[in-house]
């Protein structure tokens, strides 16, 4: 991949730091005009399938609602990606399934090779995935050998046609486990995409792993041909410095969700600090902000994970640690309202590490998804 | 027959030879694993030097192929996809569930007998989601099987009532379970079809699960009081249960089984074994009277799916409270008297015991979490009790409980591991009692009454692996049997001493 020179410039400058924590917003407060609860207005959970493909991966991860109809794919169709293989050790799984809502069938979208030689370490797919206007999917990898951190490598963004076959492999310095879920600005024949790295300087999970501070949000500006791949024009790591942690159970924990929102401004959910973070200017910035301004910190939020706008422009964020997610108002930082989405008491607390990603409904009336303990893609609407 | 409680599903144990084998094959085979996959020369440096903590190492590992035994220490079975099987029966919607719980049980004081003995369970469970299968929502199907081997300490060696293993029972192999689940009303209420094992579903304490000694699952009263220990491990019965969801906290389950699960076409031998009678699971009777049980469960600081929260407090401690019920139907044998009003005892009684209609039980089980540091912390301190009582004319036993408290997480980087202190008591009904004193009037021998019996049992639960757990466990027996004759003293005046036993049991996820 190309590198550059903004690229140079990655977030971790004391300066921003200091900004970062003058302008913290507090998220206690409450104010008389927020709009009304999304969350509240949802009335049921639905299991719409089991998401195992026939090679038997497991646990899904990311979830890409496509915005088109190209190739194996029709607009509406849900793609989920898997992380675990059959034998569900975690940075192997390979494939993506395609749920089609008219349907109620799944079926294989793209099933990739673990060893994919321009992928640093191989194949093991992770919550970054988006569907482009323009039919091509791209899908990050956060790989491992064994099922752990202690071989992980640095992995790479895939990009696959709409047939599911990859037709391009971006690595280089600033990619290391492209790790959350994707903010994505399309318009077609150019798009910005967002993406956080959660693997620089995570070791082994042997021991007590560290908390690093080495995480990043790059900004990549693609170019989109008229039936052609997506070309990296630039790339700029515009956030940064939020916690990164190997770990026995999860695989990795650090920076997941990414939500662009009004006003320029990129939330991040931050796992560790359990906190979403906002970052600013978030198209137009040649250096990194750092771990930007805290929008909100702790309350509702229990490690905080995948991350997405709904149509009112509140922020539902999905917990890690137990089965909730959680709405928070973008514009006050106050926390609205969380809503039991996986109860399963065979985790305590119920729902510990079953949430991972999740997309709005092409209408807006609800969300998809996944319980990662059963392998299933749920609706709730 | 009480040799029934709730043996831990997935969990299996090995000899110790078989142990020794394993723990040498882990020691030969893990750190070979871990560098294999990385092709960094430096990573053969040292083996504590892990190749991912080296600058940039992990832009040039290369990807591996995984094989059937890769990241075997941290996956969650054994055998993994065991050579693409599983995976294969999924797509068909068919899991496949194999388990191995081996135990070495000694007594090393009191009892009958002084000795060690090894027992086992092999259990095979398949499963059927018929959503994959064929598109039908919310339906299951479960076929389990069991196979029990090794020889049964409590019998032979201890003369305890609260036997000191749940997984202790006649060797062999049989069906265990076979039964079609389907959900309905958007999962809110579901029904069970076929031969069950109610000890997975009623009575059940959450916490209590940790305990090795059989009444810490399936409890003392059913065990004794119910004909041939009621349908639970290792028998199972026909039957149908009812569970629905009454709001978030309320759940109400409600079945109907045969009222004896040892019988065959209605036949049953009330001397014989009830294991020997349904041999191999497959009796199939529906002819011996009808089990009813009901069991309203309530739930505290339990989430429920879509349940809205809005503050920013403390979330409480969650707690399960029960409270049930259960009727058989059939006619059950006085354990004083006989028909004609006479004494058992009674040189000149018929020996035909009076017959009492019908046979019940209330029961009460608590499970609660009394402390843990933060919500999502591993470490956290539970309580559980439970209670029942049943009537002391017709039944071995009037009223048992057990109680007892447990720890997660109760060492730095022991996520996983559990400690526990439980305690179990039983009574003797007043008719056995009764029927001991009028058993030493007319013989004119010494025969003590038979009361209580109290047990202890601490353990400790060691995951190796999250497929592989290791359990120590201790026992200690007040007043064994309720206080009965030692069988093995010659001169009949001995009751069996208080007794330790000490155990080691090991538990294998396939």
């Amino acid at each position: 991949m190309k590198r550059s020179k903004t690229s140079l410039a990655v977030g971790r400058n004391a300066m921003a730091a200091l900004l970062a924590g003058l302008f913290a917003v507090s998220g206690a407060a409450s104010r008389a005009d927020e709009a009304p609860s999304f969350l509240a207005g949802l009335h049921k959970q639905v299991t719409l399938t089991n998401t195992v493909p026939d090679n038997g991966d497991q646990n899904p991860y990311a979830i890409a609602v496509a915005p088109v109809s190209a190739g194996k794919f029709k607009q509406g169709d849900v793609l989920v990606d898997n992380f675990n293989n059959a034998a569900n050790l975690q940075g192997v799984g390979t494939t993506i399934v395609d749920y089609h809502p008219d349907s109620k069938e799944l079926t294989t979208f793209a099933q990739l090779p673990h060893e994919l030689p321009q992928c640093p370490g191989g194949v093991g797919l992770s919550t970054a995935m988006t569907v482009l206007k323009s039919g091509w999917v791209i899908v990050g990898s956060t790989p491992s050998n064994d099922g752990t951190t202690d071989t992980k490598g640095a992995g790479c963004l895939i990009v696959l046609d709409s047939q599911g076959k990859v037709a391009d492999v971006w690595s280089g310095p600033n990619i290391n486990d492209p790790w959350g879920n994707m903010a994505v600005i399309d318009n077609g024949s150019s798009a910005t995409l967002f993406v956080s790295n959660a693997g620089f300087g995570v070791g082994s999970t042997k021991g007590k792993p560290p908390v690093v501070n080495q995480s990043t949000i790059l900004r990549l500006e693609l170019d989109i041909p008229e039936g052609k791949a997506p070309v990296i024009k630039s790339q700029t790591v515009v956030a940064g410095g939020f916690g990164e942690q190997a770990d026995k159970g999860v695989f990795l924990i650090g920076p997941t969700g990414l939500a662009y929102g009004k006003d320029d401004k990129l939330y991040v959910s931050d796992a560790l600090g359990n906190r979403v973070s906002e970052i600013w200017d978030a198209t137009t910035r040649t250096t990194s902000a750092g771990v930007g301004r805290t929008l909100t910190q702790d309350g509702l939020l229990l490690r905080p994970l995948a991350m997405v706008t709904a149509p009112n422009g509140h922020l539902l964020v999905t917990n890690g640690s137990n089965g909730k997610v959680v709405e928070v108002d973008p514009a006050t930082g106050t926390q609205l309202a969380a809503r039991w989405i996986d109860a399963n008491k065979a985790q305590v607390p119920p729902g510990n590490g079953d949430l991972f990603g999740i997309a709005m409904t092409p209408s807006g009336d609800g969300f998809y998804y996944v319980q990662d303990d059963v392998n299933t893609l749920v609706l709730a609407k | 027959m009480p040799s029934r409680s709730t043996p831990l599903r997935g969990v299996s144990r090995l000899k110790p030879a078989v142990l020794l084998a394993c723990l040498a094959a882990w020691q030969w085979s893990a750190p070979a694993a871990a560098a294999t996959s990385v092709a960094d020369p430096a990573a053969s440096a040292a083996d504590d030097v892990n190749p991912a903590e080296l600058p940039e190492a992990d832009q040039s590992i290369k990807a591996a192929p995984t094989g059937q035994w890769t990241g075997l220490w941290s996956r969650q079975t054994l055998l993994g996809d065991m050579g693409g099987l599983r995976s294969a029966l999924g797509r068909h919607g068919i899991t496949l569930g194999l388990t191995e719980v081996s135990e070495e049980l000694g007594n090393v004081k009191g009892g009958i007998n002084k000795g060690l003995a090894y027992d086992g369970l092999t259990t095979l469970t398949i499963g059927l989601d018929t959503q994959k299968a064929w598109g039908l929502q919310g339906g299951s199907f479960n076929a389990s099987v069991l196979s029990i081997h090794g020889r049964n300490l409590s019998a032979s060696n201890l003369g305890s009532l609260q036997t000191a293993s749940g997984i202790e029972a006649d060797t062999g192999t049989r069906l265990w379970e076979l039964w079609y689940q389907q959900k309905f009303l958007d999962d809110r209420m579901d029904v069970k079809i076929g031969q069950q094992s109610i000890d997975q579903e009623f009575m059940v304490s959450q916490y209590a699960g940790a305990f090795v000694n059989t009444m810490f699952g399936w409890p003392a009263v059913p065990s004794y009081d119910m004909p041939s220990g009621g349908p639970a491990y290792p028998l199972s019965a026909l039957g149908i249960r009812l569970r629905a969801h009454l709001n978030d906290p309320l759940t109400v389950l409600g079945g109907v089984y045969d009222g004896n699960p040892a019988a065959k076409n209605g036949a049953f031998d009330p001397n014989g074994d009830p294991q020997k009678q349904n041999a191999h699971g497959t009796n199939f009777n529906v002819h011996n009277g009808a089990l009813f049980i009901a069991e309203l469960q309530y739930g505290v600081n339990q989430p429920a799916m879509g349940q809205l929260e809005t503050g920013h407090g403390q979330a409480g401690l969650p707690g399960t409270y029960k409270l049930g019920a259960w009727y058989n139907n059939e006619k059950f044998g006085d354990l004083r008297y006989d028909d004609g009003g006479l004494l058992l005892a009674d040189p000149s009684s018929s020996g035909n015991p009076q017959l009492h209609k019908g046979n019940y039980s209330v029961y009460a089980v608590a499970d609660q979490m009394v402390w843990r540091p933060s919500e999502d912390s591993s470490k956290t301190l539970n309580v559980f009790g439970r209670v029942m009582g049943a009537p002391g004319d017709r039944n071995l036993i009037s009223f048992s409980a057990n109680a007892g408290v447990t720890l997660t997480a109760p060492f730095e980087g022991r996520d996983s591991d559990t400690v526990g202190l439980g305690l179990g008591y039983v009574k003797v009904g007043n008719h056995a009692q009764g029927l001991d004193a009028d058993t030493a009037a007319f013989s004119g021998n010494y025969n003590p009454v038979r009361n209580s019996e109290t047990i202890v049992e601490a353990t400790y639960q060691y995951q190796l692996a999250p497929w592989w757990q290791l359990q120590g466990d201790v026992q200690y027996t007040l007043n064994p049997g309720g206080g009965v004759l030692n069988p093995s003293d010659a001169t009949g005046t001995q009751k069996i001493a208080n007794t330790w036993v000490l155990g080691l049991r090991t538990t294998i996820t396939f």
